[in-house]
């Protein structure tokens, strides 16, 4: 009895440092985005200061307001994932599915496409949407991040697809469906959880890309992610309205993982046991 | 890093309130946005402005104050010429990367950018710019006798220059000298360092980490740009030559000597979070008032001179940097200047040479510094003539004693344009270096063993 409890104490104590170390830098930057400038750089660190929304006023409301990045990143992000997500489910459900000549080689290749240093197949995109015109434009970024979306997104719906019986599209065709409204009214309603989740991995990738997005966009879409580094500039770090554009930019992420939380342990635990009761 | 925020408390603390109202003038004071559109100035100019009327250009710059303030101005370049200039902010780290995909892509999208000095080897090599002689000398775009290429600060200017041929005009800029805090050198009864040596002896002096006050800083981050921007001056004041004997040598017994200094004083002297700090650290700490002296680039004074931060306003003082065993000051010599893009057609690159014209002319850098209407004044600007201007040296001198001294002493005097080794193979030996400063500091590697691997690596970079 004394062994266990020791052990539970052990672990816990365990899991809270980790817990610490990983919850850290949110809980500097939270604090940070309510501070003065000379209050985040007081020694010893303020943990009682008198908390002021200023960094906030100004970055939403003042001259350099970054509104306008986050309405880039919520079309940018979104129209990822719209585009992603009514490629990748028929795709997906092909590969588990059907069966045609270079079914192999078409999994392999969608795998082989993220084994490729993004740093190495920057300055060909560069090439390719400048010379089409795309430079600095939501069709040219969206087009660019469904390169890596779509495998991402393909790759893990397959898994869902693969776990469902067949028998229960065999039921539908003898009921006289076809494959089309077998897969619309039979297959995707059960895989909901699974397509929740890659909706999810695939806002989040396309909301937190940072590579691409500052070497393909411009003045006129400029993501968040990018108008944040400018806070970093040769002259000084502003932390405090660092810390604020970090919080407003985390804030739709933590929303969307609270509001997507149950499927996204639901869907990552697939696959552990095959045809565990993951529904 | 350029600015200077003279609000009211700086202005009275330092005394030099008169000075300001001397210097923006009752008119100026009542319409603080209203900035002087009286374009005479330029068309004394003997050329055609409007030659490339309607022509639109793109100018990739870094969010920094003193861009703000040229952009401020755009309107008048506008109406002086036609062109039409689309400003594109991008991150200093980023700007070089974007700057280059387009260089090598050959696309045009940037007609200028505000370009690293070190990448000009590369640039030229590659033809990726254009020689600036050739607009400097044709009269239908250029009045020499206006422009007077030789007021721009010539240790910028040849920084920016390959085998004698101007390839980017200088537009803001910085060097390196000593801050310090004249109470706490008083206080013990110092002076600014005259020698390495005895810059360090006065951070021994000083060095008190149980009362959060620690003798000295320098840059300590990794980079080209971090501990590669202060490494090369200690390296050329013990004597090193980086091309010895026509061959790039690291690990030469003067760097060694070098680094051991720069090593000895980070590990006795500065906190020891500096081994991973940038300038901007380093100028935070300073104005806490936990460093006593920092050597840094002089527009690092706008920073500790922030009333908004700074606990140490009316406190510092600057000098130029000591003198290295060798007898010589070395400064670091950096600024932001303009390039041509090679790629773009003839009536474009006549545009973009009109702007560049206009941007680095003693009219604009004055409009964009202490006339400027705006609360930011830059300490960047590239014009001799400008830093003798009365009313810019009262509000320089509003950052501290011997400010302006310091820093055009060190512009004058202390430059050297071989300080950092100017080969096109450059951003990788300056990364190759900057690791194996850092390693020696974090005392992964000794100083011998650190220097000799960079001479490895860097070896074959240089066969090419």
């Amino acid at each position: 009895m004394t062994a266990k409890r020791l052990r539970v104490i052990a672990l816990l104590a365990i899991s809270m440092v980790f817990l610490l170390a990983w919850a850290f830098p949110i809980i500097w930057s939270v604090l940070n985005s309510l501070k003065t400038d000379s209050d985040v750089l007081a020694y010893p660190p303020k943990l009682v200061f008198a908390p002021t929304w200023e960094a906030y006023r100004d970055v939403l409301f003042g001259s350099g307001s970054i509104l306008p990045n986050l309405l880039s990143s919520v079309i940018i992000s979104v129209g990822t994932t719209i585009v992603t997500m009514l490629m990748a489910v028929p795709a997906a459900y092909a590969l588990a599915r059907l069966r045609f000549r270079g079914k192999k080689f078409a999994g392999f290749y969608v795998l082989a496409t993220q084994m490729l240093p993004p740093v190495g197949i920057i300055i060909p995109y560069f090439l390719v949407l400048r010379n089409i015109g795309w430079i600095d434009t939501y069709q040219g970024i969206i087009l660019i991040y469904l390169s890596f979306s779509l495998p991402f997104a393909i790759w893990l719906l397959v898994s869902y697809f693969e776990d469902i019986p067949f028998e229960m599209e065999e039921a539908a065709y003898l009921d006289g469906a076809s494959r089309l409204k077998t897969l619309w009214r039979i297959i995707i309603p059960q895989v909901r959880g699974g397509i929740a989740v890659t909706v999810v991995f695939v806002f989040l990738n396309a909301w937190n890309e940072f590579l691409f997005a500052v070497v393909l966009s411009g003045n006129t879409v400029r993501p968040v992610t990018v108008a944040m580094f400018n806070f970093v500039s040769v002259e000084q770090t502003l932390w405090a309205k660092l810390a604020a554009v970090s919080v407003l930019a985390m804030l739709p992420v933590v929303v969307l993982g609270v509001v997507a939380q149950k499927h996204i342990v639901k869907g990552l635990t697939v696959g552990a046991v095959k045809g565990g009761g993951r529904r | 890093m350029t600015s200077f925020k003279p609000t009211r408390r700086t202005l009275l603390k330092t005394g030099t309130a008169a000075a300001a109202l001397a210097t923006f003038g009752p008119g100026i004071l009542r319409h603080a946005s209203a900035q002087d559109a009286d374009l005479a100035p330029y068309k004394s100019a003997q050329i055609d402005w409007q030659q490339v009327s309607g022509e639109t250009i793109t100018v990739a710059v870094i969010p920094a104050s003193y861009f703000e303030n040229l952009i401020a101005l755009a309107p008048q370049f506008k109406s002086l010429t036609g062109i039409d200039v689309r400003f594109e902010k991008i991150p200093p780290a980023q700007i070089r990367q974007k700057s280059v995909i387009d260089l090598t892509s050959k696309t045009g999208t940037y007609a200028t950018h505000a370009a690293d000095p070190m990448y000009y080897a590369l640039y030229a090599a590659n033809k990726w710019v254009e020689p600036l002689d050739t607009y400097l000398n044709d009269k239908a775009l250029t009045d020499q006798a206006w422009f007077k290429l030789d007021d721009i600060i010539p240790a910028w200017r040849s920084a920016n220059g390959i085998n004698g041929k101007l390839y980017g005009m200088p537009y803001d800029g910085e060097v390196t000298i000593q801050v310090y805090r004249k109470d706490l050198y008083d206080a013990k009864g110092l002076k600014p360092a005259d020698t390495l040596e005895a810059y360090m002896s006065n951070a021994a002096a000083l060095n008190t980490p149980n009362d959060r006050v620690w003798g000295a800083a320098l840059r300590g981050v990794a980079g080209a740009g971090q501990n590669m921007y202060i490494y090369p001056s200690i390296f050329r004041e013990f004597g090193g030559d980086w091309m010895k004997g026509g061959k790039l040598t690291v690990n030469g017994p003067e760097a060694e000597a070098a680094l051991a200094w720069y090593v000895d004083i980070m590990k006795k002297y500065a906190p020891t979070a500096a081994a991973n700090w940038n300038w901007p650290d380093i100028a935070d700490a300073f104005s806490q008032g936990t460093v006593a002296s920092y050597i840094d680039a002089h527009s690092s004074a706008s920073v500790v001179n922030n009333p908004e931060k700074s606990k140490v306003i009316g406190k510092v003082a600057y000098a130029r940097w000591p003198k290295g065993p060798s007898g010589k000051r070395t400064t670091s010599i950096w600024n932001w200047g303009f390039p041509i893009n090679s790629a773009l057609p003839e009536k474009k690159r006549k545009a973009t040479w009109l702007f560049i014209q206009w941007a680095a002319s003693a009219e604009t850098q004055a409009r964009t510094a202490h006339r400027f209407a705006g609360p930011t004044k830059r300490s960047g600007v590239n014009r001799t003539s400008v830093w003798k201007d009365p009313d810019y040296i009262k509000l320089m001198n509003g950052f501290g004693e011997n400010f302006v001294e310091a820093t055009m002493g060190a512009l004058q005097d202390d430059t050297d344009v071989d300080w950092r080794p100017r080969v096109p193979q450059w951003p990788a030996i300056g990364d190759t270096m900057a690791t194996a400063i850092q390693s020696a500091l974090s005392g992964q590697a000794t100083i011998k063993a650190a220097l000799d691997d960079a001479q490895r690596r860097i070896e074959p970079m240089m066969r090419g």
